[in-house]
């Protein structure tokens, strides 16, 4: 599920980006999954219905990768080793490629119970 | 007790003291004064748009689309495409068109046939620009996301399949079809699930095709119960963001040629023999339409048009014997090309012996055996059935969608009427004669081993 988050506020306004986004990147690299190999959107919790459903959308190639990454950050983790440098994640491999599925798995179903709940009025 | 006349001379004053001034200003169906039964057409830079304004409080609209199985360049694309109609747009979700079409109490469909793909809306009068403005959207906007394919569109199609080869008759025809025209109008209308079509079908050569599908020379939007200009007023609105066709696909068929030849099918699930001829265009192909062929399939017949009487046709005169044996004769007419075909199913063993007659009453038409009444009664049912199915708005709304978009001429039923009232027994003779020289296409699906062969029963394919 995708988590509340500043970052739009954030990136709505310049003068805030410029500070915030070095420390950001600073951040997401001190958090250290970047040194296991995964990215942001493989710590995204998948037990529920939302997740799963965004998992089953991936392409395959995409869901092959992501399973690959998890077992060999799971490797690692176990024989408490980090990656050599060059197969970290690098900050430009980073990116978002399941949160977008869900936050439009999210839009459908707020659809759906918004839908459910209309209340229609007629033009007189 | 008061006699069956008296009666029914009391039944009628009484329900002529009860005629209001109000009924009779009402308007009937077919009153002159009201709308018209003639088609009005139009174009709206480069999309033809045809409307009959039927009185009556419920609008039919159509986008009819050349692109049914006989124009579509990969296997299952006219299906799919069929399926992905009304699914999420750019604008909008596929939930929130059902809800609002709901709300509206509108009717939202799609099919195809082998030359056509049909998107229809029914609904109320007062709704047309909604409706307009959603069949416009659909065939320019649909998103074709992977995931509606594969969650949606790919899990009916594969109850279709399902449903296909449960269904002894379909597989027939789809088989008498491929048999007379091979490739083209041969296509299966819907894929077997022996057919690999999951390899052709992805989101992006979907999405090209409904561009080649929607393309504004490949469409024609025809309404039912709609004034003309209201409809021109929206269409010129609302299907401005139609395309103009694909780099990739171009949808055309070369001509049909009629091949004949046999086919048989092993099923476990009912028997059915399909005789196929080569028949006639249909009315809107202009000049090789040939309205006996019509009244030839009438004459055939084989289903009764009253109860408790096997009728006059022929075929249901050869085979009464036969009680467990059913037989009819279709005409279907294509825009270059027609197929005439007797459909006998039923027990294996009944259906093995009324092919035989059937094929002995043919021979007799041909033969010029046959009486001048049967003809003149098969001329009557024959205009009935065509003037009956173009007052039927589904069939009457394809058709004209079909006319529009290869002649420019819509489906005008007088005409048609016209042209089977002047058959003569002659042409119909002739016509008969014309089927038996050329070859038949014959398939057979269910128990082979009591089936016959086309040769057994008499055909040469």
């Amino acid at each position: 599920m995708s988590a509340p988050s500043l970052a739009p506020y954030i990136l709505k306004r310049p003068w805030l980006k410029r500070w915030m986004v070095p420390f950001a990147n600073w951040y997401a690299d001190a958090a250290g999954y970047r040194r296991l190999g995964l990215r942001a959107d493989d710590l995204i919790p998948e037990e529920n219905d939302t997740v799963q459903l965004a998992l089953k959308r991936l392409s395959p190639k995409e869901s092959y990768d992501r399973v690959f990454r998890l077992r060999r950050a799971f490797q690692c983790s176990l024989a408490h080793q980090l990656l050599p440098l060059e197969e970290q994640t690098k900050p430009e491999e980073d990116y978002k490629y399941l949160s977008p599925i869900i936050a439009e798995i999210e839009a459908e179903l707020k659809e759906r119970a918004d839908l459910e709940s209309v209340i229609v009025e007629r033009k007189k | 007790m008061a006699s069956r006349a008296s009666l029914g001379s009391r039944a009628l004053q009484a329900t002529r003291r009860q005629v209001s001034v109000a009924s009779f200003q009402r308007r009937g169906l077919a009153a002159a004064a009201s709308g018209s039964f003639q088609y009005e057409t139009g174009d709206s830079s480069g999309i033809k748009y045809a409307s009959r304004d039927l009185p009556g409080p419920t609008t039919t609209l159509t986008v009819v689309a050349k692109a049914g199985t006989r124009y579509q360049p990969l296997p299952g694309l006219s299906d799919v495409l069929e399926k992905f109609a009304f699914k999420s747009t750019t604008k909008r979700s596929s939930l929130r068109i059902t809800r609002e079409s709901e709300l509206l109490g509108g009717d939202l469909s799609a099919y195809h046939s082998r030359e056509n793909l049909v998107l229809r809306a029914k609904f109320l009068r007062e709704d047309l620009p909604y409706f307009t403005e959603l069949l416009g959207e659909i065939i320019s906007k649909t998103r074709y996301t992977t995931h509606e394919l594969d969650e949606e569109v790919v899990r009916v199609l594969k109850l279709e399949q399902k449903g296909l080869l449960a269904s002894p008759s379909s597989l027939a025809l789809n088989s008498v079809h491929a048999i007379a025209f091979h490739r083209g109008l041969g296509e299966p209308l819907h894929p077997t699930s022996s057919t690999p079509i999951s390899k052709y079908l992805d989101t992006r050569t979907i999405a090209e095709f409904s561009r080649a599908a929607y393309a504004r020379s490949n469409i024609a939007v025809v309404a039912n119960g709609a004034s003309h200009s209201e409809l021109s007023k929206w269409v010129g609105e609302f299907f401005t963001d139609a395309g103009n066709g694909s780099q990739v696909f171009d949808l055309s068929s070369p001509s049909s040629q009629y091949y004949g030849g046999e086919e048989r099918i092993a099923h476990n699930s009912g028997n059915v023999m399909v005789l196929g001829f080569p028949g006639s265009s249909s009315f809107t192909a202009g000049s090789s339409f040939k309205p006996e062929i019509s009244v030839l399939a009438a004459l055939l017949g084989g289903e009764s048009s009253i109860k408790w009487s096997p009728g006059f046709s022929l075929l249901s005169r050869a085979a009464k014997d036969f009680p467990q044996a059913h037989v009819s004769t279709q005409h279907a007419a294509y825009s270059d090309a027609g197929l005439l075909y007797v459909t006998i199913s039923g027990d294996a063993s009944h259906v093995a012996k009324a092919c035989s007659n059937v094929v002995e009453a043919l021979k007799k038409v041909a033969a010029g055996d046959v009486a001048e009444e049967d003809i003149k009664k098969a001329t009557a049912l024959a205009k009935f059935k065509a003037l009956e199915a173009g007052q039927q708005t589904d069939a009457g709304l394809e058709a004209t969608g079909s006319g529009l978009i290869t002649q420019g001429k819509a489906f005008q039923i007088d005409e048609i009427g016209a042209a089977i009232d002047k058959v003569t027994g002659e042409k119909v003779k002739a016509a008969a004669k014309q089927l038996l020289d050329s070859k038949a296409s014959v398939s057979a699906v269910g128990d082979l081993f009591i089936l016959p062969y086309a040769s057994e029963i008499g055909l040469t394919v």
